[in-house]
C-alpha cells in the first residue's frame, strides 16, 4: 500500500502555509496528480489548517488600559499573603486562642497567682542596698491578654490576606 | 508603532512619565490579551493575567535590554504570568476558540461540526503542542516571536507545529470515521 513520507507531509504543510515554491511546488503538484492518498491527506490537513487560521487577535475590554494604569499605582502584593496561607494562619491562631480560653475557664491558671519577691533572689540580696521590689503575678490575666492578642492577630491576618485582596479585586473588576 | 517611537515612550516612562506607559499598553493590549487567553481560555482571567503582565513589565522596565524588541520581552512576561495563573487555578485548557468563526469558506463539512471535531482533536494534543499551534496561527505573531515567548528554538518550534498539525489531521480522520459509523 502507498505510504506518505515525512518529506511529503512537510511539503503539504509548507504548501498550505504558502511557503512552498519553485521546484518543490512543481514536484508536489505532480505527485498530487498521481497519488489519491496524497490528495486525501492534503484535504485532511487543509481542514485542520482552515480551522486554525480563524485564530485571530482578541480584544480585551474597553477599560483594559485604565485598569493597568490604576494597577501601576497600587503597591505590589506580598508574596506570602495568599488567601490559603492566611486562612491556615488564622486557623492556627484561633486554635491557640481556643486552647487558652479552655484552660483559663477550667481554672488551670488559678493556682499560679502570687507575688514574686526580688528579696528572695540571692544575688539581689547580696548586691542591693535597698529593699528589692515585689512583682505581683496574675497568670489568668496574662493568659486573657494573650487570648486578646491572638484574636487581634487573627483579625489583622484576615484583613490582609482575605478581605482586602477580595475587595480590591471586586473594585478593580467593577471599575 | 515604530521602534523609534517605542524607545521614546520607554525613555519617557523611565524618566518618570508614567502616562507614557498607557500608549504602550494600548498598542500591545490585544497581543498580550490573546496570549493570555490562549493559555487560560477564560476571558476575565486572561484580562487579569495580561494586566498583571503589563504591571510586571512596568516595574521591571529598567531591566529591559534594548538589544531585544520590547514586544518580545513583554510577550514573554505575559506568557509566564498566564502560565503561573494557569498553574494556580489548574484550568483545563480548551483547544480552540469557539467564538470567532468568521472569514473562511467551507469545503465538505458543516462549519460548526468542523470546529467541534477540531476542538475534540485539539484536546488530544499535549498542552505545549496545543499552545504552539494556536500562537503560530495568529498571523500577527511571527514564528520568531512565538519561539521567544515559549522559550524554544525556532526550528524545534516549527517541527513541533508541523507534527502537531499532522497529529490533528490523524485524530480528525479517526473522529470522522467514528462519526460516519454512528450515522
Amino acid at each position: 500500500m502507498e505510504q506518505i513520507t515525512n518529506t511529503q507531509e512537510d511539503s503539504l504543510l509548507d504548501f498550505l502555509d504558502g511557503k512552498l515554491e519553485g521546484h518543490g511546488l512543481q514536484q508536489l503538484k505532480s505527485e498530487l496528480e498521481t497519488s489519491a492518498i496524497l490528495r486525501e491527506r492534503l484535504e485532511e490537513l487543509r481542514i485542520v489548517h482552515q480551522a486554525l487560521v480563524r485564530n485571530r487577535l482578541e480584544s480585551p475590554s474597553s477599560s483594559f488600559v485604565d485598569r493597568v494604569m490604576a494597577g501601576l499605582r497600587r503597591k505590589p502584593a506580598s508574596v506570602y499573603a495568599s488567601p490559603k496561607n492566611g486562612i491556615l494562619l488564622i486557623l492556627g491562631v484561633l486554635v491557640a486562642a481556643g486552647l487558652l480560653i479552655t484552660m483559663v475557664s477550667a481554672g488551670f491558671f488559678d493556682s499560679f497567682n502570687g507575688i514574686i519577691s526580688m528579696e528572695q533572689i540571692a544575688p539581689t540580696r547580696k548586691y542591693l542596698q535597698w529593699a528589692a521590689p515585689s512583682i505581683p503575678i496574675n497568670a489568668k490575666l496574662i493568659m486573657k491578654t494573650l487570648v486578646g492578642l491572638n484574636l487581634l492577630i487573627a483579625f489583622i491576618v484576615l484583613d490582609r490576606t482575605v478581605l482586602r485582596p477580595y475587595f480590591q479585586r471586586r473594585q478593580s473588576q467593577g471599575s | 508603532m515604530s521602534l523609534k517611537e517605542e524607545n521614546e515612550l520607554i525613555d519617557q516612562v523611565l524618566a518618570g512619565r508614567q502616562e507614557a506607559f498607557a500608549s504602550l499598553v494600548d498598542h500591545y493590549k490585544s497581543y498580550a490579551f490573546t496570549i493570555a487567553l490562549k493559555i487560560l481560555n477564560n476571558r476575565p482571567e486572561a484580562e487579569e493575567a495580561a494586566q498583571d503582565g503589563f504591571i510586571k513589565a512596568f516595574r521591571n522596565l529598567k531591566s529591559f535590554s534594548r538589544n531585544a524588541r520590547f514586544s518580545t520581552w513583554l510577550y514573554r512576561i505575559v506568557f509566564n504570568t498566564a502560565i503561573s495563573y494557569k498553574r494556580r487555578h489548574r484550568h483545563v485548557m480548551a483547544s480552540i476558540d469557539h467564538h470567532d468563526r468568521s472569514g473562511e469558506e467551507d469545503s465538505s463539512l458543516e462549519r460548526n461540526d468542523k470546529q467541534e471535531f477540531i476542538a475534540q482533536a485539539m484536546e488530544k494534543l499535549n498542552e505545549t503542542d496545543r499552545l504552539a499551534i494556536q500562537l503560530y496561527y495568529i498571523r500577527e505573531f511571527s514564528l520568531e516571536e512565538v519561539s521567544e515567548m515559549m522559550g524554544q528554538n525556532m526550528n524545534t518550534l516549527k517541527v513541533r507545529v508541523h507534527r502537531a498539525r499532522q497529529r490533528l489531521a490523524d485524530v480528525l480522520q479517526k473522529i470522522l470515521k467514528e462519526e460516519a459509523l454512528t450515522l
